[in-house]
């Protein structure tokens, strides 16, 4: 189809204001149902363009940048496919999070204002209503903008094109927590503005640096070999530095627990699993493909950091408990899987860190909805507080400890299909160098996944077995709204687990043709 | 030729359906208790038993009907394509190794799914557990029949998950449902364990082993670019490069450790003591079709590939060396603690570690000596009588546990009266596991054993042979104790208690006594004819290494000993220390728990060595407590610590606050020279201009 990835990225920002206008006049439900038939379009836009190859639509821009195109090959794809599908499904999963946050702030609200407690039950009523379309349309207009702007960042062919989409996507999200998030949700929305920032501004620092050698700004245009060594050592260091904010690594992740703990819980199922792996799409396409030899100097510094971060985030995991912060550090020490990953320099590895990319997407999306059906329907979020939901909620325990295998790697679901080929890579690395650093990160990495089992199974312990608590002798099952997406991602994990080659097909030939094997 | 290939297209399919038919039952269980939930009739509210209970014996059949394809020692080898990007097959092997296993497990199995139905009856979160317990027969079947590791692998993690499921099937954690002594604590670590919490040690643990098995398998993939059985013995140059840089034998190892893990083996044995908080029809599936048996035949499976390699001049002598030392240390750590502990279940559970450490013993002499087929067939052997005996006697204990409401040995006592048919039946499974002579399959496997640990030859044979025969005595004696302490004896308070409450202490239902009839009844038939049927697994054993590893077996003469004309061809020594170790384990069992003549409490008193033999025995070696502060204290602890002092210090504070009020402070500095004031700004200003004359003119 032609238009088809300007069509997937374009819609969303078109229609974000005929959203917002829907949901004020007509309420949450029609809003909801047209972004979910928006992103439902472009979603499949999206698979039918990954179906059909490699991709790639040109458009004019300025002179001054080049050109201004989307580009959707082996690696672009399963990461494209991944955040259109979580935001399609989370929409739906929206609706009753966010109402639920309307109310809780409308309440919030009168209490701050008493002149408008004389009111009769019947205006204050409406008073609500009208609140609560307004704020719905909002969201959903927000929520448009910000999965176009991950779609944009991973389909950009253009540094500065790159650079633009990776802001817009932090705006939208600077809103979402700002407003309704938990806590000091405008302090951590500021705090998550003023890291991701910083971090764009050293990736930018690097793209103008590259830019200006090159004298281009297109990705067509950049070959390694016109690049002085050490400005192209100076630039890969400053995107890694730069995306590894995003990516939140090890030293630079102290907003994450913060921004995934304290946003809506939709938008931390998105901003965890979709969001902060771009970082790790950038890593790629920057460094792994336009910057080889230097990446071949800084791959053993990805390694060590991966794995670093992995077991730090692991450890940390373990002394949560907050639910939402709980995930928030395990999402970290994923991370440090695919930065591990990317360290690997094989076509194995590389392709296991592309794979956790899109399994750590379908399993915290999973357990960060777990989270937000037990905020709903519990209205706690502090793990020691909960205990014996599974009886209570039997679609959701299931669906979490499904999400939760997911993300440790125990077949058949789509983990185990990350992780072994992840750690074969590894592996081969080791044995291929001789290196005995690398053969010790790999045993380690192992040990990792170890701990990985066990920060989430002693939390599904503590939150869904054991005794039930008093309090929580009245809990229900959260509505269909929450649950479909939930058993859609668990569906899909296994699918995925037992048939890898849904990704594996389109992921392995591109790392074989970037590594030159 | 037609008829054979018609016949092989017809065994791979029974193949594929022997562990396709579980998992197929497991998906449509849910369905079908949502169907039947409106419906009253006594069908429908057991219908998922039923359709478990059928495709179990669906799946088992399909097993059986392969068993000519063993007998001849055949082979079907089927592959489809699964990963393709990677050129790796999903496949099946029905080999006479894979198609006898397949029909232990499917049999067992079925008759402790039988078993379960009244076990189990009346459990509200039945469709649950009819789930897992078919997901975790798929799941062995899987392992058993794959053709590759990878795919072994998805059986391997569906066994733990099922397992971990299992354990902590009662999640609520009801104090009935726990395991150890109540406020009992070792060394600081409490020995009392909630379902939740035992279901996740097993997981985690078995994961360690796991986590090797996957190191393991991925060194050979890289080497060899496959994972497939009959790919690796095909062509064996992988293991020639892997040699070369000395990674073969720790590759072997770190496979070997998955079994570890899984077969409960010394260190990663204690997860199996506290899975005994599942319903106890797991506990038995665990025990003798599934769970712990899947180590034993990864052994079995890799075994002859490493001894292969051998005889083709590639030395993996270590590894055998390794499997028979870890399995004899198993055996023996085991069973004295199985001595000592006052929980009926447990003491199964420890037997069994010890047993499967028997099995591993076999299976890593056999590749120490000259006929590997010795070894091989005592260990697998072994492994088929175990199941039936032990099957047997934990689905008794759970009709006791069940009649009795107790997990204590202490808590029955002079059952033998009430439960005619149960004491019967254990005592013939019993003797099984005691090794009683001549009658029981037990005995001549165990003999066997014996025999091929004493033949061997190497350098361990006389080392390994003792603890054999130490741990045989000791096994005679703990089976002994339980039997004594449950049926013999006078009547426990707790029972005399109950029978004043008006509960009648009877039977156990026709569903439950009949499973372990039939086993206890095997274990003594297959018992009188044990010896031809070790030499047929023996002949099936012999041409099955030889076709498929072109393992070499030379026959022998046999050469006339001393030994009666029935008995000809066993080894007199073996035989002989069989038989006293039965006579004297057995014989002190008796003088303390059945004749009584020596009160066991007194005697352990008596003497402060004896007390503390008994306190270090019961206390588990302190095994257990020094993994807890090493593994789960320490690194807690020291995650403690780290988020704290780093996390929430130095990067919390020092990102987020610290950075904003150093910002906050330099910008109120800054402020500091903002006076308004303009004398100020003039004394500045001259004196800055001063300076700047001063400096011209220096």
């Amino acid at each position: 189809m032609e238009y088809a990835l300007l069509q997937a990225v374009v819609l969303p920002l078109l229609l974000a204001p005929v959203a917002y206008i829907i949901g004020r006049k007509a309420g949450p439900t029609p809003a909801m149902w047209f972004t979910f038939a928006i992103l439902l379009y472009t979603t499949i836009l999206i698979i039918n363009a990954a179906l059909s190859g490699t991709v790639e639509e040109h458009y004019p821009w300025t002179s001054q940048f080049g050109e201004f195109g989307f580009l959707m090959d082996g690696l672009a794809s399963p990461f494209a496919i991944m955040i259109y599908v979580l935001s399609t499904i989370l929409v739906l999963y929206s609706k009753p999070y966010m109402l639920h946050i309307f109310h809780h702030q409308f309440e919030e609200e009168q209490n701050i204002n008493p002149s408008a407690s004389g009111q009769t039950s019947v205006i204050e009523s409406s008073a609500l209503s009208n609140y609560v379309n307004t704020k719905s349309g909002l969201y959903f207009a927000l929520y448009l903008l910000f999965a176009m702007g991950m779609l944009g960042t991973v389909l950009a062919t253009n540094l500065i094109e790159f650079f633009v989409f990776f802001e817009i996507m932090l705006i939208p999200g600077f809103f979402l927590v700002a407003l309704w998030g938990a806590g000091q949700r405008r302090k951590i929305g500021l705090m998550f503005l003023f890291w991701t920032h910083s971090g764009a501004v050293v990736l930018l620092l690097g793209f103008l640096m590259i830019g200006f050698t090159v004298g281009s700004f297109d990705f067509a245009d950049i070959n390694e070999s016109e690049i002085p060594q050490d400005i192209a050592m100076f630039s890969a260091v400053a995107i890694a530095l730069g995306l590894g904010v995003k990516l939140a690594v090890f030293m630079f992740h102290i907003w994450l627990p913060y921004v995934h703990g304290a946003a809506p819980t939709p938008i931390s199922a998105l901003l965890s699993p979709a969001m902060i792996g771009i970082g790790a799409y950038g890593i790629f396409r920057l460094i792994v493909e336009f910057l080889p030899a230097t990446f071949a100097d800084l791959a053993i510094w990805f390694y060590i950091w991966g794995l670093v971060t992995m077991i730090y985030g692991g450890a940390m995991a373990l002394m949560q408990d907050d639910i939402k912060r709980l995930l928030a550090y395990s999402s970290i020490s994923q991370m440090g899987y695919l930065l591990f990953g990317i360290g690997t320099i094989s076509v194995l590895g590389l392709t296991g860190a592309e794979m956790m990319y899109v399994t750590h997407a379908i399993g915290k999306g999973i357990l960060f909805m777990m989270a937000g059906v037990i905020i709903v329907k519990v209205g706690t979020r502090s793990i020691s507080k909960l205990g014996g939901l599974a009886g209570k909620m039997p679609i959701t325990a299931v669906c979490a400890v499904i999400g939760a295998l997911t993300i440790m790697g125990i077949p058949p679901t789509s983990g185990f299909m990350g992780e072994w080929i992840l750690f074969a890579g590894a592996l081969e690395t080791a044995i291929e160098e001789g290196s005995t650093l690398r053969a010790v990160g790999f045993g380690l990495g192992l040990v990792a996944t170890v701990l990985t089992m066990s920060y989430l199974l002693w939390m599904l312990k503590r939150v869904f077995f054991g005794k039930t608590p008093e309090h929580l002798e009245n809990v229900k099952e959260g509505s269909w709204y929450m649950t479909a997406p939930m058993m859609v991602l668990a569906g899909f994990s296994i699918v995925l687990g037992i048939y890898p080659d849904i990704f594996y097909k389109t992921i392995i030939p591109y790392m074989s043709g970037v590594l030159g094997v | 030729m037609a008829t054979e290939l018609m016949g092989f297209e017809i065994g791979a399919t029974s193949a594929w359906l022997v562990w396709i038919l579980p998992f197929a039952a497991a998906l449509i269980i849910p369905g079908i208790a949502k169907l039947s939930k409106n419906v009253t009739s006594n069908f429908s509210k057991n219908a998922t038993g039923y359709v478990a209970i059928g495709f179990a014996l669906m799946s088992t059949l399909s097993a059986a009907s392969m068993i000519p394809i063993a007998l001849e020692a055949g082979e079907i080898h089927n592959q489809i394509p699964w990963i393709e990007s990677l050129g790796l097959k999903a496949g099946i092997l029905a080999d006479p190794l894979s198609i006898i296993m397949a029909n232990v497990v499917g049999w067992i199995s079925f008759l402790i799914l039988i078993y379960s139905t009244g076990y189990m009856k009346g459990d509200k979160d039945i469709t649950r557990f009819w789930f897992w317990m078919m997901f975790f027969i798929g799941s062995m079947q899987l392992i058993v029949l794959s053709d590759n590791l990878l795919q072994v692998f998805f059986g391997w993690e569906g066994v733990g998950l099922a397992s971990y499921a299992l354990i902590s099937f009662w999640y609520r954690d009801k104090k009935k449902d726990h395991v150890g002594t109540e406020g009992r604590t070792v060394l600081g670590m409490l020995d009392y364990y909630s379902p939740t919490h035992a279901g996740m040690k097993a997981f985690i643990m078995t994961k360690v082993g796991d986590v090797m098995m996957i190191a393991g398998m991925l060194l050979i993939f890289l080497f060899a670019g496959t994972f497939g059985f009959k790919e690796l013995i095909g062509d064996t140059e992988w293991a020639v490069t892997m040699t070369s840089q000395g990674l073969l034998v720790p590759a072997f190892v770190l496979i070997f450790g998955g079994a570890v893990g899984k077969s409960a083996q010394f260190p990663l044995n204690e997860w199996l003591l506290e899975a005994m908080t599942g319903p106890t029809a797991v506990s038995a599936l665990i025990h003798a079709a599934t769970m712990v048996k899947a180590g034993v035949f990864l052994v079995a499976r890799i075994g002859p590939l490493v001894f292969a390699l051998g005889a083709a001049g590639i030395l993996a002598d270590q590894f055998f060396e390794i499997v028979a030392w870890v399995g004899a240390i198993t055996a023996l750590l085991l069973a004295t603690q199985a001595m000592v502990n006052p929980e009926i279940k447990k003491v199964l559970a420890y037997s069994t570690g010890s047993q499967i450490g028997y099995m591993m013993m076999a299976l890593g002499v056999a590749g120490l000596s000259y006929q590997y087929v010795d070894g091989y067939t005592a260990g697998f052997f072994h492994l088929i009588s175990h199941a039936m005996f032990k099957a047997s006697l934990f689905m008794a204990a759970g009709s006791l546990l069940h009649v009795v409401g107790s997990r204590f040995m202490t808590d029955m006592g002079g059952l033998r009266k009430q439960m005619k048919k149960t004491y019967a039946f254990m005592w013939a499974a019993g003797l099984g596991l005691m090794g009683a002579p001549f009658i029981t399959t037990g005995f001549w496997s165990k003999d066997a054993i014996f025999a091929a640990v004493y033949e061997s030859g190497n350098e361990w044979a006389m080392p390994l042979y003792a603890i054999a025969v130490l741990t045989a005595v000791i096994t005679a004696f703990y089976t002994m104790r339980m039997m004594g302490l449950v049926f013999f004896g006078k009547k426990s308070k707790h029972i005399e208690k109950m029978e004043e409450e008006g509960h009648h202490i009877h039977e156990a239902s026709l569903s439950m006594w009949i499973p372990y009839g039939i086993l206890a009844v095997l274990t003594i038939g297959i018992g009188l004819i044990g010896l031809s049927m070790e030499e047929g697994l023996h002949h099936t054993f012999v041409d099955y290494l030889e076709n498929s590893f072109g393992i070499h077996t030379e026959h022998y003469a046999i050469e006339a000993s001393i030994l009666p004309e029935f008995l000809q061809g066993l080894n007199p020594v073996a035989l002989g220390s069989s038989l006293a170790a039965f006579a004297i384990g057995a014989g002190l069992g008796y003088i303390f728990y059945i004749g009584r003549w020596v009160d066991p409490v007194k005697f352990v008193n008596s003497n402060i060595i004896f007390y503390g033999i008994h306190k270090f025995l019961l206390n588990r070696w302190y095994l257990n407590a020094i993994i807890y502060w090493c593994f789960v204290v320490a690194p807690l602890w020291l995650a403690r610590g780290v988020f704290r002092y780093f996390e929430k210090t130095a990067i919390d504070y020092g990102m987020n606050d610290g950075f904003q009020k150093a910002v906050l402070w330099s910008a109120k500095v800054v402020q500091g020279t903002q006076t308004g004031v303009s004398q100020s700004y003039l004394f500045v200003f001259g004196a800055g201009l001063l300076f700047v004359v001063l400096m011209l003119l220096i």
